[in-house]
């Protein structure tokens, strides 16, 4: 367990967006590997059994969530849903966070990242984090090819002005 | 769109997330784990879920509940119907729905006696209300799920 759980905490916790969900999620997870673990003890593919339920877990976590708000939640802007991606006005940097070591980029990212919608961060976190091509991602959400499309790169345009006001501020604190 | 300016930012995002160390689990995650299993194994069998019960002990209960079934159905049929011809079995029927046809008609005559005895503008003061009523609540139950809801969850205090 040791060996995994920062791993399925990790994956629970940027598709769930909070500690306190993640843990609950990481909890259920080690408690079905417990179950399987006559099966998993010696399997080579272990991690990614944890990796795949974990995935699963996280997303029937926040569809049970969606589906008691359902009614309102379909409300949002149907702006959200568009099916074209908006154009970026402003000029996208050559290079990001690049000056970071890894556990700060890491602590950067996960600052920011829970303040994306869930509809862009699931799929952004599934593409680059879980390594899903788009569409595994549209199977998985079951969503259109375009709307996933669509939110990721809503996603990203989203994530990196963030991004960028974290690593000014920081700029500014080291100053 | 501006595929090139698409592409570069794909490169840029792509580039600041790769590798990134795990989140570190929270030191209580294993024991609170440990814990919940202990928990789970010290429940008698029939208060565990369904599928971790004894295989003997799910299929009597399948068969119980199969039998209860086929119990209620054949004697509740055979206790209405008994040996009754259709045309028995139809006035039975028709006796249950009696109550229930005259309430819809005395409704179905009050109706028109009630719209003609109250003035059309209280009418149409009494929908237009309740059209109101109903759209505040709409709006109060919109409002709470963009505060409770959605507010916290941009700002990651969801739990």
């Amino acid at each position: 367990m040791r060996a995994y759980q920062d791993m399925v905490f990790s994956t629970a916790f940027r598709l769930a967006g909070s500690d306190a969900q993640a843990e609950d999620i990481a909890q259920e997870v080690f408690i079905r590997a417990y179950e399987h673990f006559a099966d998993l003890r010696t399997s080579p593919t272990a991690g990614g059994w944890l990796k795949t339920v974990a995935t699963n877990l996280s997303l029937n976590y926040l569809n049970r969530d969606r589906k008691r708000w359902r009614l309102f939640s379909e409300m949002r802007s149907t702006a959200d849903d568009g099916e074209e991606s908006p154009e970026i006005e402003w000029e996208v940097p050559d290079t990001m966070l690049e000056d970071l070591g890894a556990e700060q980029r890491r602590q950067m990212v996960d600052s920011v990242l829970h303040r994306l919608p869930d509809h862009q961060r699931i799929p952004l976190v599934l593409y680059h984090f879980e390594e899903l091509s788009y569409q595994e991602i549209a199977a998985k959400l079951q969503v259109s090819l375009t709307k996933v499309k669509t939110d990721i790169f809503r996603g990203r345009a989203a994530l990196l002005p963030l991004l960028q006001a974290g690593v000014d501020a920081r700029d500014a604190m080291d100053a | 769109m501006n595929q090139r300016n698409d592409e570069k930012l794909e490169q840029v995002m792509t580039a600041a997330l790769r590798d990134m160390p795990p989140r570190r689990a929270p030191r209580a995650l294993e024991s609170r784990v440990f814990a919940e299993l202990q928990r789970r194994s010290a429940l008698v069998w029939w208060r565990r879920s369904f599928t971790h019960w004894p295989s003997t002990a799910r299929a009597a209960f399948v068969l119980l509940n199969v039998a209860l079934v086929a119990v209620t159905f054949i004697g509740g049929v055979s206790n209405v119907v008994g040996g009754r011809s259709f045309a028995d079995f139809s006035g039975i029927v028709l006796e249950w729905m009696r109550p229930f046809v005259a309430v819809l008609s005395t409704v179905g005559g009050l109706t028109p006696v009630l719209l003609r005895a109250i003035p059309s503008g209280w009418l149409y003061v009494g929908v237009a209300v309740s059209v109101a009523l109903y759209m505040v609540l709409f709006g109060l139950g919109a409002a709470a799920y963009r505060t409770l809801y959605v507010e916290p969850s941009l700002a990651g205090g969801r739990s």
